[in-house]
């Protein structure tokens, strides 16, 4: 998993634990402003965390809990209980989520609906204050809000929409569904400011998965061109689609509050077409054609539609029919005789497009929704008058009813219940009017009566649901009447009023239900992962550098109880001891460093990005190749090395790389390949930025360090290639002639040296013209401990960082030569210049000699040269914990640090590069 | 180009992107009676479709991508 997630995925956890802690809190006191914002700031910030990753389902139900506490705080909205719950639940389930990403890397296309619903909740809280009378004054916020959560509800008009689709395509979608192909039907509702995003709903919509067909209206009628507005979408998008239920989630995840999916029965697409030709010959035809198929004789149907097709025109809409019955009859659906019976009884009233009212006949055969003898369709069916309600009015019906249910399933424990039972009451006795059920009046009459001095509201609910049953497992709503359509994801659709939710996908709604699967009883799982402040590991880092210090007294100690006191036993006990204590120091050491240790990829993660809008922005084509992405160095090196780094990879990009037709006609791939390489090498980490670019022109920066005075003419003539090369981290130096906003201010590479020689790192840099540059950067694992070397001068010890030091070696004084001012020596081959530490100090003693007269010479790399330092004495070389200087000793550039050592004196480590 | 706007006619080749609407629906608008020619178009941008369905019975050539096709037909575009 990639670090960043991990970060994100701990924080998140944190974050989720005091959302839910100030929620309690905010229980306590509903009135805190500062509770309020502070969470508000705690879900705005997770919000934003989760919207860097592709988690849309997350970052859903986030936005919609953003909104709903933004309207806390500017006070649209008031706490309440359900609210608290609501936004508990949603966390419960973030939460979740994270627990999913971190099991799995990635969360499950199948939340989306539950993403949805949850955001609709949140959002519905906003919404019913929004309608209260309360909040009647329009402010713009409102306003606004309600602009926002205006909904597209069901396609009630779903015949006319898939009438829309042609016939050859409908018939072919049919025969796939009845092998058992799962079909639905799609409304794609994009927003008005889609194109701004970057969608293209046509195209999401073409690519559907399992498209068979599709349509695109209009929403509203067009307005003349010229105040046609062509970025505002306002087109809808059907699809006819053969793709599993999960597989269309999936594809719409991340607009799947403009999506609205239903799961239609293959009979719906029956929609016969063409010109209406009311001639009486279909009525024989009609009534042998029902006559055969009462007698099940099939085969004499199929001859007569057959005979009836050559007759017919193609064009005419009695064909259409003929030839969805020929499909009908070769699907070998179960029910098909049911079907036929519905097509042929649609011919003899010879109207047009029948299937809507057929739809609301009883069919026994239909799976998806079970249809009892108590329904209320087939009693609107038997009472006259009732059988004629237009489907209109049936969506109406079945929306008061279940809105009536709803009413009466709400908490009893209310003063006004009794005036809302009568109003249940009549508004369901107006119903039953309508319907011509006038005979159940009496009866409810008396379940009303009972309701009211029992002081519930169950017998009237008792009574509602026997009259109109809830469909089984479709709470609230009696489904018969939109059968062949169950819908299956509303997320715009309001709770529990007409057109809610199939609870078998999204677990109920108002009432609160959501649960998932983690409230505070549920079994804690302790994170591993420990934030610690840094300060408190640097505190530990201190004591062990201490504890080091102390335990180096230990050999002093056995010394002197040899020496001194001549105790030869205590001074091995004492040893033995020491390699005890000595061992677990180290390894106390090394855990400690370990904390502090983090990967290169921390700083790596950035490049893909960056090196990508370079790239665009100049023009160019790179390849970015990052290898030892999990090299471990010190977090203060790692954070060190970010901005050189970024300097680097841009002076690559900018200086570097080539512009593709000038690469191809240096025949080479018009891409660059830019290689960012992290290795480690005993106790450094290497990291070697290279391209493969026009390489750096030691000619040309010659020439542009003179014309900038970093060089004079005689150097200018001397100097290397390679000398040449290294003159782009002298100060001030640039090579663009115009500043642009990449390079050219002179500040790039000398920047990069002096912030890489900060954390006592070294730089490399190699470049053959033409081919590439390759620059290295060796830095420390862990700037803690520091190797030194300790060197005795004028009766004093100094100590000499390691990674300076070449070379110590004893020169006989005859070998010393003076040139000019400087004393000299040559070391295999080379002049090397010398140099006298107490001179360098202001000591004005000159260095002692051995008894060999030799003198002993330190040898260090100073910018790239050896330089020898007279020296009196060298000593051994150890590891110290180096303390910076501070107060006013700070200021004393001589010297790097200073440490303690085992014997309790002070070494003072002197910062060769200054003082030479 | 994507489209190649003639005296009185428009023509669209292969994918049609978002920036064409607003030049698109401007040309419709000074050439009321142009045609378009859909023959080699493959995909246009649900915003250069709007436009095409607000000006109506524009379309001279239908274009051969058959999957295109069946989408307009749905439209009223023709």
């Amino acid at each position: 998993m990639n670090q960043l997630l991990e970060q994100f995925l701990s924080e998140a956890r944190e974050f989720l634990q005091s959302i839910a802690e100030k929620l309690l809190l905010l229980e306590k006191e509903p009135k805190s402003t500062d509770l309020i914002m502070e969470l508000f700031r705690l879900v705005h910030t997770l919000k934003g965390n989760s919207g860097l990753f592709d988690l849309p389902e997350m970052t859903r139900v986030l936005h919609a809990s953003e909104d709903l506490m933004e309207a806390v705080r500017s006070g649209n909205v008031t706490y309440s209980v359900l609210l608290a719950d609501t936004l508990l639940d949603a966390m419960d389930f973030v939460g979740m989520l994270c627990d999913e990403l971190e099991a799995n890397g990635n969360i499950d296309a199948s939340h989306t609906s539950e993403s949805a619903n949850l955001s609709q909740m949140l959002r519905q809280l906003i919404w019913d204050v929004n309608n209260a009378p309360v909040c009647e004054e329009h402010d713009h916020e409102s306003v606004l809000l309600n602009e926002f959560y205006r909904k597209e509800v069901i396609p009630k008009d779903l015949v006319q929409q898939l009438s829309r689709v042609s016939e050859p395509i409908r018939l072919a979608a049919f025969s796939s569904a009845m092998q058992g192909e799962p079909l639905h039907w799609l409304c794609y509702t994009p927003s008005e400011d889609c194109f701004f995003m970057g969608e293209d709903p046509f195209f999401q919509a073409r690519q559907t998965p399992g498209l068979v067909g599709g349509g695109i209206t209009p929403r509203e009628p067009w307005p003349k061109l010229a105040e046609l507005d062509a970025y505002r979408c306002v087109l809808d998008f059907h699809v006819l689609s053969l793709a599993p239920l999960g597989e269309l989630n999936e594809f719409y995840r991340y607009v799947s509050d403009q999506v609205e999916i239903v799961t239609i029965l293959p009979r719906t697409l029956i929609i016969p077409q063409g010109d209406l030709d009311e001639s009486p010959v279909y009525v024989d035809f009609v009534t042998e054609a029902l006559h055969l198929l009462h007698q099940g004789d099939r085969e004499g149907l199929s001859l007569a539609v057959q005979s009836m097709q050559e007759l017919a025109n193609p064009e005419l809409w009695i064909s259409s029919a003929l030839r969805w019955i020929v499909l009908v009859m070769t699907s070998g659906q179960e029910d098909s005789d049911e079907i036929l019976k519905v097509i042929l009884n649609s011919m003899q009233s010879c109207i047009p497009p029948e299937w809507t009212a057929t739809k609301k006949e009883p069919s026994p055969a239909q799976p998806s929704a079970p249809v009892h003898d108590q329904t209320l369709c087939v009693e609107s069916q038997q009472i006259p008058g009732a059988g004629g309600l237009l489907s209109d009015a049936m969506d109406v019906l079945v929306t008061i009813v279940a809105a009536q249910r709803e009413i009466l399933a709400l908490p009893c424990d209310v003063s006004w219940l009794a005036g809302r039972i009568n109003g249940v009451a009549s508004v369901l006795s107006g119903c039953l009017g309508i319907i011509g059920r006038e005979d159940a009046l009496s009866e409810l009459r008396k379940a009303t009566e009972s309701a009211v001095s029992q002081g519930t509201a169950a017998p009237v609910l008792e009574w509602l649901n026997r009259t109109f049953p809830p469909n089984t497992g479709q709470q609230g709503m009696p489904s018969p009447t939109i059968a062949g359509v169950k819908p299956i994801l509303s997320p715009t659709g309001k709770q529990g009023v007409g057109v809610g939710a199939n609870p078998a996908r999204i677990p109920s709604s108002a009432q609160g239900e959501v649960k998932f699967g983690r409230r505070a009883e549920d079994s804690f799982l302790g994170t591993k992962i420990l934030k610690v402040d840094q300060v408190k590991i640097d505190r530990l880092m201190n004591l062990i550098g201490e504890m080091v210090v102390a335990k180096n007294a230990l050999p002093y100690v056995s010394g002197r109880a040899e020496s001194v006191y001549g105790v030869r036993e205590l001074s091995r006990e004492i040893k033995t001891q020491y390699a005890v204590i000595n061992r677990i120091a180290e390894e106390m050491q090394d855990s400690i460093m370990q904390v502090r240790m983090m990967p290169v990829s921390f700083i790596f993660q950035r490049f893909p990005r960056l090196v990508r809008d370079i790239s665009h922005r100049l023009g160019k084509e790179v390849n970015l190749v990052l290898e030892g992405e999990d090299t471990e160095a010190d977090k203060n090196i790692i954070e060190a090395l970010g901005d050189p780094l970024v300097h680097i990879v841009r002076n690559s990009l900018d200086h570097g790389i080539e512009p593709p037709d000038i690469r191809r006609s240096a025949s080479k791939p018009s891409a660059g390949t830019l290689t960012i390489c992290a290795t480690r090498e005993s106790d450094r980490v290497i990291i070697t930025i290279k391209d493969d670019g026009k390489g750096i022109n030691p000619d040309f920066i010659k020439q542009k360090a003179y014309e900038k005075g970093l060089i004079d003419e005689d150097r200018l003539n001397r100097i290397t290639d390679q000398e040449a090369i290294n003159l782009i981290f002298a100060p001030g130096f640039s090579t663009a002639d115009e500043v642009s906003d990449l390079s050219g201010r002179g500040v790039g590479m000398d920047v990069v040296k002096s912030a890489v020689e900060k954390v006592n790192g070294s730089l490399l840099l190699e470049s053959e013209k033409n081919a590439g540059t390759c620059i290295s950067l060796s830095l420390p694992l862990s700037m803690a401990v520091t190797n030194v070397m300790i060197v005795a001068s004028n009766n004093q010890i100094f100590g000499v960082p390691m990674d300076v030091v070449v070379e110590t070696v004893r020169v006989p004084r005859k070998d010393i030569r003076s040139i000019k001012n400087t004393q000299t020596t040559v070391l295999r081959g080379r002049i090397i210049p010398l140099k006298s530490l107490n001179f360098l100090m202001g000591m004005n003693t000159p260095p002692m000699a051995s008894d060999e007269d030799e003198l002993a010479v330190l040898v260090v790399q100073h910018g790239g040269e050896p330089v020898g330092v007279l020296v009196d004495d060298f000593h051994e070389t150890v590891d110290i914990i180096l303390k910076p200087m501070t107060g006013v000793l700070a200021g004393l550039a001589a010297y790097a640090g200073s440490a303690l050592l085992g014997d309790g004196s002070v070494l003072m480590v002197l910062n060769i590069k200054e003082i030479l | 180009m994507p489209i190649i706007y003639k005296k009185n006619k428009a023509i669209f080749n292969e994918i049609i992107g978002v920036e064409e609407a607003e030049g698109l629906l401007e040309w419709l608008h000074q050439n009321p009676r142009g045609k378009i020619d859909l023959g080699s178009c493959t995909h246009l941008h649900a915003a250069d479709l709007q436009v095409l369905m607000a000006a109506k019975n524009l379309i001279s050539v239908q274009p051969v991508d058959i999957s295109l096709a069946a989408w307009l037909v749905s439209t009223d575009i023709y």
